[in-house]
């Protein structure tokens, strides 16, 4: 009896356990690939970026954690890309001059891919999580890395209530991958 | 053991929890008017615990503010919509705020009728558009198409 008490005990800690560290299985994976168009007009692809590291964030102008971080971003941009880091902005489920109009505040000098049916948001949606939300919200707000190889190496869903938005933790990774190099 | 299974899978239901459970609830308590005189329509709102929605003012014009829509009737003079006292929500790491609602509140639309309107109930369609977030996500904007039920005496 003892032993199934314990066995219940830790299959409980591993499930919550594992809800805790629900975008984190996705580490070391590779990243879904797409080709975008931006608001300049280009088209941008991922797997054009092998060699580089990526950074990507998923948006949207109504979105207030979103606008929070972008001028960290923009400094985050200016700081890194010299380092072989580029940075893309994946603006979900907008129309393109709501968005250039909406971004121009920020004057980001990297592009804004525009996700227009949400299929790329939705494609990096973490299997299983927030199951209640259509899957091309739940990576809005979110920030990854990707490496040279096109592997996820930094995943953070938002989380409100320890929000990041200085990208503290996205700079912290983003050092120390650059130092494994 | 049946006992601790059960226990178990109550335990992992309500960690997954919420599945088509709607962020925002309305309901409109039947309204009554009288001709030729003032009156008002209350909206009773309620945000699903640990969501908030913004505030019908935003401090950021490109927010999606929380507005009403009352479809005009001839013979119904709708007034501005009252929204409550908003609180605010700190946005963690900076120094901004957000104003919102959460929780249960109430919108009050006045209105007036003509004169010489014909008696009887009267159904308004009307629509509340929101943008929610909680903890750890923010909600595409949404809209609730429903019916405010009046009766004119």
């Amino acid at each position: 009896m003892r032993y199934r008490i314990m066995l219940i005990i830790v299959l409980l800690l591993s499930v919550m356990f594992s809800i805790g560290q629900e975008d984190q299985y996705l580490i070391g994976r590779p990243a879904a690939t797409f080709t975008l168009k931006a608001i300049d007009g280009k088209s941008y692809s991922l797997a054009e970026m092998k060699g580089t590291y990526v950074v990507l964030h998923f948006a949207a102008t109504w979105c207030p954690f979103c606008n929070a971080e972008a001028p960290h971003l923009e400094e985050l941009y200016k700081n890194y890309r010299d380092k072989n880091i580029q940075v893309f902005i994946v603006d979900v489920k907008e129309d393109k001059d709501l968005v250039e109009k909406s971004l121009a505040r920020f004057k980001f000098s990297f592009p804004v891919l525009l996700d227009a049916d949400g299929a790329v948001s939705a494609s990096y949606a973490p299997e299983g999580v927030q199951p209640d939300l259509a899957r091309d919200e739940v990576p809005l707000a979110s920030n990854l890395i990707l490496d040279k190889e096109g592997k996820i190496r930094f995943y953070s869903l938002l989380n409100s209530a320890n929000f990041d938005a200085k990208l503290t933790q996205l700079k912290q990774k983003l050092d120390e991958l650059l130092q494994m190099k | 053991m049946t006992l601790l299974l059960v226990i178990f899978f109550a335990v992992v239901g309500s960690l997954n929890r919420g599945i088509s459970e709607p962020i925002v609830k309305i309901s409109v308590p039947d309204a009554t008017g009288y001709a030729g005189k003032s009156s008002r329509i209350i909206l009773d709102v309620e945000v699903k615990e640990g969501y908030h929605i913004q505030a019908n003012k935003v401090k950021d014009e490109f927010l999606v503010p929380t507005t009403v829509d009352v479809a005009t009737d001839k013979n119904i003079e709708l007034g501005k919509p009252s929204f409550p006292v908003t609180k605010e929500f700190k946005l963690e790491g900076t120094n901004d705020f957000l104003d919102v609602y959460d929780g249960n509140f109430q919108i009050t639309i006045p209105f007036k009728t003509q004169r010489g309107v014909k008696k009887g109930k009267y159904n308004l369609q009307a629509r509340l558009r929101y943008q929610a977030c909680d903890f750890k996500s923010c909600l595409f904007p949404k809209t609730i198409e429903f019916i405010i039920p009046l009766t004119i005496m």
